[in-house]
């Protein structure tokens, strides 16, 4: 082994050297759980925010009327469910819930997946409602008016629309998601800050692991979010307003001029 | 279905409409007969875009009927979706799929409503982009037209469902002054071809030529209905003749 170092930086370029590796490795167990948790989560969230939307129709029968109550009552109870609570204990109740009461054995990783997803879920589930509301009412009126049921509206015109107002809020998920997985630590999955931690308390240089995991943090935050803007930008198309050609019916000075080109 | 070919089209029997106390339309009855263009004309608030918006059930009628070639609508169609494909809108603020192309505007009714294929669907919506010459504009987003093209687009839009009926509710009032020309030669045309149609306008001159039926409201009523000349220029009532007065309709 190489001697120990006596300088800051000294001790950080010989812990990146001896546990490079494992930071590496926690921090990809980190993306791997925000990246999954979040289009999870997203998925969960349109799908309670498309629910959340339907008007209640006076035309429909009692029991349909009825049975659509029951369950925007529970997806709401699910959302001041998830919301209120924090992903720490989230992560105590559903891991070892699950071991006591149910038998169930799961893996800490599979537990993490699932705590990130429901808890980005409930989240995402007032964005998205949030982001259809937001939409004009032109819009939604002119979707009935061509003849398009609730969830062909939410497809094709809505949702469309709606996803590219909540992307910065996507983004926002994400990067709150790369940071909070550490607390999944508790129930011993191996990402970056279960990584760290064990990396140092193999010589207890806490503080000089902890800046290294610090930068680490911030790289891929920061990576996130200038992915999701330049994704942002892709999406809002061009932005020159130009016409595409001469319309010669826009003419003031005549309507349906003969040759629009001897002007 | 059978259908009664010598029924009027649309009949509105006893419409009222209310929102919470208050009472927009008192009881109006109108016949749309195959070929004809119905003008709603009336003051700001006389429920003109209330009463348009019930006839396709964008607004639900709190009481009265409806009825389709001689079926009340809730009866004639399972679904209402189904019957709003034959009446087509057109809306003051146009209301272009803000996400879709002028071409996928005029398609993404047919293709996913109607269930006609992609090819097919192609066609009769550059049928129509021609007919209000803007064919050349397929693939341009709404945001880069300008308030007549939308509209013109928007007529595209609901004639590509094939409709029998067009209602439009104030087609112009959002456009600036030089672009109102342009959306009148579109549905003038349309009038001439024998499209059926029902214009909530403020624009006199525009109904006085182009409609066969002008109906006049007023607080909810039907104050004054007959031919355009009957309504322009014989005008029985006096709240009628206080309206027209208004507007200088020397040609």
């Amino acid at each position: 082994m190489s001697s120990i170092p006596t300088s800051f930086f000294g001790w950080v370029y010989f812990l990146l050297q001896e546990y490079g590796g494992i930071l590496f490795k926690g921090a990809c167990v980190t993306l791997l759980l925000a990246i999954v948790g979040t289009i999870i989560g997203c998925i969960i969230g349109l799908a309670v925010g498309i629910v959340q939307t339907i008007p209640e129709d006076s035309n429909k029968s009692t029991f349909s009327r009825l049975l659509l109550k029951c369950e925007k009552w529970i997806l709401y109870a699910y959302v001041e469910v998830f919301r209120g609570t924090p992903m720490i204990v989230q992560a105590m109740v559903l891991y070892y819930g699950a071991m006591s009461v149910f038998q169930i054995d799961m893996s800490p990783m599979f537990a993490g997946f699932f705590v990130v997803s429901i808890n980005t879920g409930a989240y995402m589930a007032e964005t998205v409602r949030g982001g259809i509301d937001s939409i004009d009412k032109g819009q939604k009126e002119a979707a009935v008016a061509v003849g398009m049921n609730h969830f062909q509206m939410m497809r094709l015109v809505l949702l469309p629309q709606a996803f590219r107002n909540i992307l910065p809020q996507i983004g926002n998920n994400l990067i709150i998601n790369i940071k909070d997985t550490s607390v999944l630590n508790v129930i011993s999955v191996t990402e970056l800050y279960f990584a760290s931690k064990s990396a140092a308390g193999v010589y207890y240089r806490y503080f000089e692991v902890f800046f290294l995991t610090c930068v680490i943090y911030f790289i891929m935050t920061f990576t996130a979010s200038r992915l999701l803007r330049w994704w942002e930008g892709k999406m809002d198309g061009p932005s020159d307003y130009e016409l595409i050609e001469y319309d010669p019916m826009q003419d003031p000075c005549g309507h349906f001029p003969i040759n629009p080109k001897a002007k | 279905m059978t259908v009664d070919n010598t029924a009027p089209l649309i009949s509105v029997r006893g419409l009222t409409k209310s929102f919470g106390e208050r009472q927009i339309l008192n009881g109006i009855d109108l016949d749309v007969k195959q070929g004809d263009v119905v003008s709603v004309i009336g003051a700001s608030g006389s429920g003109k875009s209330t009463f348009i918006r019930c006839v396709n059930f964008l607004e639900e009628p709190s009481g009265g009927e409806i009825i389709y070639r001689g079926k009340p609508v809730l009866e004639a169609f399972k679904e209402l979706p189904l019957y709003r494909t034959k009446v087509g809108m057109v809306f003051q603020q146009f209301n272009l799929f803000n996400n879709m192309t002028v071409l996928e505007n005029c398609t993404v009714g047919q293709i996913n409503v109607l269930g006609i294929n992609k090819d097919e669907a192609t066609k009769t919506a550059m049928k129509y982009l021609e007919h209000v010459g803007m064919a050349g504009y397929v693939n341009a987003k709404p945001h880069q037209l300008s308030g007549g093209q939308k509209q013109r687009v928007a007529i595209a839009r609901a004639l590509a469902l094939n409709p029998e009926v067009l209602l439009m509710d104030e087609p112009t009032s959002a456009l600036d002054p030089e672009m109102v020309g342009e959306v009148l030669d579109v549905v003038t045309n349309l009038a001439k071809e024998g499209l059926t149609m029902v214009i909530v306008t403020h624009e006199m001159a525009f109904a006085r030529d182009v409609s066969s039926r002008v109906m006049f409201l007023d607080k909810g009523l039907v104050e004054e209905e007959g031919s355009a000349e009957q309504i322009f220029n014989n005008p029985t009532s006096q709240r009628t003749k206080d309206f027209l007065s208004r507007f200088n309709l020397m040609k």
